[in-house]
């Protein structure tokens, strides 16, 4: 490895200031397969569906301040939120491809004596793993397979939507990176209709119901797959499906309890880390993670 | 009731970088055929074939009148891109969908977490800013400290993008 093997990690308001088991999870992971990421002082990414709806000049302006900060070190940015990765890309593709706007944003930018130039990538840590080190190395990092868990995996609408922009190389509709490194652990990957569907999160803000029937979709569908657990990549969707399985079985008058884990969890159980150690105690919906994975 | 398009807002859509496309909207619906939200709702309460067919014709101002109904008709999108994907015109109707609601809650027409959540990031430059609760675990986890943002830099930028009054934002008077 290269150029990359050192990133500036952009975790993100959701992990660092409400979700830090996840960034402990990802911590270890990097260490275990000899990641040295380094930290800057990011702002808010900001949210590609609050900020941008707020003000579009905003949402471009402090996009392009983050990303200034990752070029002033010439260090790609290796993103742990799909929100944060959408964001990054999406104001990186605008700036360098309309100079227009980039002058606009520019201008603006050097009142704090800042430049876009465009000089970076952003990509998301699956991304990362698979490009930068690779299934077989995961693999070879694996010490408790997970062996006949049966999981569903939920890549989420921002890591791959828009195709044109978000370049994954993804079929959106059947999106495939995240299998390839969920079945690197030794688990099992299901087929679910509902996997490249939305988690409901977005909509919670305007009407919490139709997120929660969006949310029920989503999990009827992982159940019917036959699914133990469902893996999320961001800590938004995580959150959402983790949080909400309580207000489904008070609605809904079923119960829901399906365990979500976050990419960087299921890699450090498969690596051998315990579930104390990466803190799986502080999930909401925990359904059999205990016996399965031991722990407080 | 006469009504007359909103120039300004038509010319934004019509200013998108994809603005010669939008023209060619033909109404045809695949949108709202692929949408799980038009799916869970019906199109009379969501629809993003209707969106773009008010901002192509600047029409925004039925839309931009503070019910609950027209609320949801224009953030109760997930923004989940998939009409984005499907367009036959390649019509990228969330950056429509964001001039809308630039325009809505300039008029404090918007869901009001959408209105919390500018606020916390012109007071704090974060959507989640660290809570102490979190700061602890955080320490009792042995995480590592983050660098923090630069508030005053971002405050100035917000200062000349003129986001408070955008999202109509007082100040927290000064006590003394
Ligand atoms: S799919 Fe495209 S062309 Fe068809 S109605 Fe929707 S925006 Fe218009
Ligand atoms: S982005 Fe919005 S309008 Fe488009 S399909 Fe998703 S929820 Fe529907």
């Amino acid at each position: 490895m290269t150029t990359n093997e050192e990133f500036l990690v952009f975790p993100g308001c959701m992990i660092g200031n409400r979700l830090p088991y996840l960034e402990k999870s990802a911590r270890l992971v990097f260490e275990k397969l000899g990641l040295k990421p380094k930290e800057s002082s990011f702002s808010c990414c900001p949210d590609p569906i609050g900020i941008q709806g707020s003000d579009h000049t905003t949402w471009l302006s402090l996009g392009a301040r983050n990303l200034s900060l990752a070029e002033a070190e010439n260090k790609n940015i290796v993103s742990l939120c799909n929100g944060c990765t959408q964001t990054l890309t999406v104001v990186n593709h605008e700036l360098k491809h309309s100079e227009q706007k980039r002058n606009k944003i520019n201008k603006i930018l050097k009142e704090v004596g800042k430049e876009f130039k465009g000089t970076i990538d952003v990509s998301h840590f699956l991304t990362y793993l698979l490009h930068e080190v690779g299934v077989d190395a995961i693999k070879k990092k694996v010490v408790k397979p997970l062996t006949g868990l049966k999981v569903a995996c939920h890549t989420g609408c921002h890591y791959m939507r828009p195709t044109e922009i978000m370049g994954v190389e993804e079929n959106h509709e059947s999106p495939q990176n995240l299998r390839k490194v969920v079945t690197a652990t030794g688990a099992t990957v299901v087929d679910w209709d509902e996997e490249h569907l939305c988690c409901g999160y977005a909509i919670e803000r305007a009407d919490p119901d139709v997120s929660y029937a969006r949310l029920k979709g989503k999990l009827d569908s992982a159940i019917k797959g036959g699914a133990d657990i469902i893996v999320a990549i961001c800590p938004t969707c995580f959150s959402h499906m983790d949080n909400n399985q309580r207000n489904l079985t008070k609605k809904y008058e079923t119960e829901y309890k399906t365990p979500v884990l976050y990419l960087t969890e299921i890699l450090a159980l498969a690596m051998g880390f315990s579930s104390d150690e990466i803190g799986l105690k502080n999930h909401r919906s925990k359904g059999d993670l205990k016996e399965r994975f031991g722990g407080e | 009731m006469p009504f007359f398009p909103e120039y300004e807002i038509k010319k934004q859509v019509m200013d998108l970088h994809m603005g010669d496309k939008v023209h060619y909207c033909y109404q045809c619906g695949r949108c709202d055929d692929v949408c799980p939200v038009t799916k869970l709702v019906g199109a009379d309460r969501y629809s993003p074939r209707s969106l773009v067919m008010l901002g192509l014709l600047g029409l925004t101002h039925v839309l931009l009148v503070d019910t609950p109904k027209n609320q949801f008709a224009l953030w109760g999108c997930q923004t989940c891109d998939l009409c984005d994907e499907i367009c036959p015109n390649d019509i990228v109707l969330t950056d429509i969908f964001n001039i809308l609601k630039n325009a809505s809650i300039k008029q404090q027409l918007a869901p009001e977490a959408y209105q919390q959540q500018a606020k916390m990031v012109m007071e704090t430059g974060y959507s989640v800013p660290l809570q102490d609760a979190i700061a602890r675990r955080r320490d009792k986890m042995e995480l590592p400290e983050l660098p923090k943002a630069d508030l005053t830099e971002i405050q100035k930028i917000l200062k000349i993008t003129n986001f408070d009054k955008k999202i109509g934002y007082e100040a927290p008077k000064e006590e003394n």
